[in-house]
């Protein structure tokens, strides 16, 4: 038993880490406004190259063959860099067409030439089947092809020019997002979640960018009070500003710890793997909206800023939350679970 | 990244399973403190005639000189059985012992810790002082030096169960003219030296097993420091790595069981409208964030001891498990009084377990450092922030 990284899935952390720091850096997303650019200049191939698409896919579907941990660990670092939700969308959807058997498509998404946009049902009414009826929110539209869309019985991918997507304001500067309604819409692609637990793999995988959320924020606010000075010394010696940031720090450990037993649960199919899920996404989802309240307050007036990023996160927590099941979901399907061992 | 156990560990497993299945007494322990240290003994003394004291101290002085990983496995054994829990036991198993291990002499090693494992003799600590609490090491207990022994004179306070140990670990000042950390030493002093004086303390859920302990003149051996004159500090903080590292193991463990038990008491309990306590939002919401938490505690348990098996010492990051386990206990207890309703204030029925176990939880954000201190730490040595 060892639940860190091995030296093998540390170098993956610490290829994206630099990866993503030097061609996506988070400056470029303040500068100038340029917000939708930084979304349009994040060249799908680019990261499709290095495999990350397909990080936790087998080789037989076209995919790296690694597992569900060093997907999670990768989701960290995407999460952390505020990487758009369609690489989440190629990742699953990639996953959807494989078990579909529809490999032409699945190979287009890996090669990220056909951008998968995210959705997600706006009510309970949806249904996601064969065919796909009800109302849906979806990020990442724009030059989109495809849209996957989730429930918890099944996947979907969709041509995205047969659907009347709606532009709609998005919450998050660095998204397009956009609505849409579907009546009995063809689907390109699907798979019941028996047969791939796709909106599983995308509760633990939002988790783990919930976790680079909480954890970026927590970097930020501690740079920050021990920087920043008032009264004479670092704000980061007030033990009213420290404690805040040890609180911080503890949800992220916590979210981490919980990141790694799940995600090894899941890829053994151990039978405590649905109750660690739903522990790690509830636990996720206060660690990254919490935190990035703290981080603002920390930060004072300029945390309520534009000129900061760090109002990008708090925004970007809100908008994963709900993805793949939200609070109340995971809450109640985790009291309903009997633990497991 | 693997949660997997080899067979080897497996097969551990299995013997411990079936020895404990085969020794945990059945009786209850005993409430009266002097029947208390007697069960706690002889408890000690049956783990190791099975061979199980001392799972991971080294077989030199009476332990099995096995890893972190078969400790853990002997602990969720342990707490699945519900055997006795440490008790009187917990100072010298899981501080006093493991410090003179990292920092005791030979003569020391050999002297005090075979009689620990073979349940000859029980420890405690004399660390706070009335003034010096928080701020430990303004601590102000003075040793002499007088010939071959330390003159000391002072007082101690929260020294846990001191009337019924044997020994005591003790920190005085040594030397008043160095800086505060510098001028302490960690020494080992009998209980029944003479100049002590021992006043149990009452506290809010109506135990006595805390003290505060007078010294007039005590006489201690120079021989009894361990780790150097003046170099207390040191062993100290080595200590308390250990205390917030791996040595709340077992009731980390023990916390997995308890949320069960009170989900369990959320199935049975009435509410005043008739419904059962899990059926309401507000209740069934909490529990699940909690046993949410739970499950988390011990994913940070099997990260910790990953840790430290890597590095080979309990790291700062034990203040964090340390912090996180009190906090959450002590939301535990309370949700269990909200579930009880009236009933809450009965401590006779079979529930008085939850009120009682409410008082007692507030002890555990105070004893072994307080949740500001455990903070102070986490932002100064794991996040690098200020003084």
């Amino acid at each position: 038993m060892d639940l860190l990284p091995t030296p093998e899935q540390q170098q993956i952390v610490d290829a994206a880490k630099t990866f993503l720091a030097r061609e996506y850096p988070l400056g470029d997303a303040l500068n100038g406004g340029g917000d939708a650019a930084r979304a349009g200049s994040i060249a799908l191939r680019a990261v499709a190259e290095l495999g990350w698409l397909g990080i936790g896919l087998a080789e037989s579907s076209g995919g790296v063959g690694y597992g569900l941990p060093e997907e999670a660990l990768l989701f960290v670092e995407l999460g952390r860099q505020l990487m758009p939700p369609c690489l989440l969308g190629a990742a699953l959807g990639a996953r959807v067409a494989a078990a579909a058997g529809a490999e032409d498509l699945c190979h287009a998404i890996l090669a990220g030439e056909r951008k998968v946009a995210l959705g997600t049902p706006r009510s309970f009414a949806a249904s996601v089947k064969a065919t796909v009826s009800g109302e849906f929110l979806a990020f990442d539209t724009g030059d989109a092809e495809l849209l996957l869309l989730t429930d918890d019985s099944g996947a979907a991918l969709l041509e995205a020019g047969a659907l009347e997507l709606a532009d709609a304001d998005c919450i998050d500067p660095l998204l397009r997002a956009s609505t849409l309604s579907c009546h009995a819409s063809d689907t390109a692609a699907f798979v019941r979640a028996e047969a791939e637990p796709v909106f599983a793999r995308g509760a633990l995988l939002t988790g783990a960018m919930l976790l680079g959320i909480a954890e970026a924020v927590t970097d930020r606010a501690v740079a920050y009070a021990q920087e920043r000075e008032q009264f004479g010394r670092p704000i980061g010696s007030f033990q009213a500003i420290k404690h805040n940031c040890a609180d911080m720090a503890v949800r992220c450990e916590c979210v981490r710890a919980m990141l790694y037993h799940a995600s090894i649960n899941a890829e053994s199919l151990a039978a405590a793997a649905g109750f660690d899920l739903h522990c790690l996404k509830a636990l996720a989802i206060t660690a990254a909206t919490l935190n990035a309240g703290t981080a603002v307050q920390i930060h004072g007036g300029m945390g309520y800023t534009e000129e900061m990023d760090i109002h990008l996160f708090v925004k970007r927590a809100q908008l994963l939350s709900p993805l793949f099941g939200g609070e109340r979901y995971h809450l109640n399907k985790l009291l309903a679970e009997q633990r497991a061992d | 990244m693997n949660l997997d156990f080899t067979a080897q560990q497996l097969a551990f497993r299995d013997r411990v399973r079936d020895w404990l299945a085969d020794n945990v007494p059945r009786q209850a322990r005993p409430a009266d403190g002097a029947e208390g240290r007697e069960f706690d003994l002889a408890w000690q003394r049956t783990l190791y005639a099975g061979g199980w004291a001392g799972i991971n101290w080294p077989t030199a002085y009476g332990g099995q000189g096995l890893d972190t990983f078969q400790q853990l496995i002997f602990l969720m054994e342990y707490t699945r059985c519900g055997a006795p829990g440490d008790h009187y036991r917990f100072n010298g198993l899981n501080l006093a012992g493991p410090t003179i291990i990292a920092c005791g002499d030979e003569a020391q090693k050999q002297t005090y810790l075979p009689p620990i494992l073979k349940g000859e003799v029980l420890w405690c600590q004399g660390f706070s002082e009335p003034a010096a609490g928080s701020d430990l090491a303004a601590l102000q207990t003075r040793g002499v030096i007088d010939g071959d022994a330390l003159v000391v004179n002072g007082a101690k306070i929260w020294t846990s169960w001191a009337r019924f140990a044997d020994w005591q670990q003790l920190l005085v000042r040594t030397d008043p003219a160095a800086p505060k950390h510098q001028g302490i030493s960690w020494v080992i002093n009998r209980m029944d030296n003479p100049g002590m004086q021992i006043r149990p303390i009452r506290d809010m859920a109506g135990g006595d097993d805390l003290h505060e302990v007078s010294y007039a003149d005590v006489r201690i051996p120079l021989a009894n420091v361990v780790g150097g004159l003046n170099n207390g500090w040191r062993v100290s903080m080595a200590q308390l790595a250990f205390e917030r590292g791996t040595a709340f193991m077992p009731s980390q463990i023990e916390t997995q069981k308890t949320i069960e038990e009170l989900i369990e008491l959320a199935r049975t309990v009435r509410l005043e409208d008739g419904r059962l306590a899990i059926d309401d939002d507000h209740i069934a919401y909490q529990l699940a964030t909690l046993r949410a938490e739970t499950r988390s505690l011990l994913a940070m348990t099997l990260m910790g001891i990953s840790r430290s098996e890597r590095s080979g010492m309990p790291g700062p990051e034990g203040s964090m498990l340390k912090l996180f386990q009190s906090e959450l206990y002590k939301r535990i207890t309370a949700l269990a009084l909200e579930i009880m309703g009236p009933d809450r204030s009965l401590l006779g029925e079979l529930t008085g377990r939850w009120p009682r176990a409410f008082l007692g939880s507030f002890a555990n954000t105070l004893g072994g450092g307080t949740s500001e201190i455990m903070r102070n730490i986490i932002g100064e040595r794991c996040l690098g922030l200020p003084k």
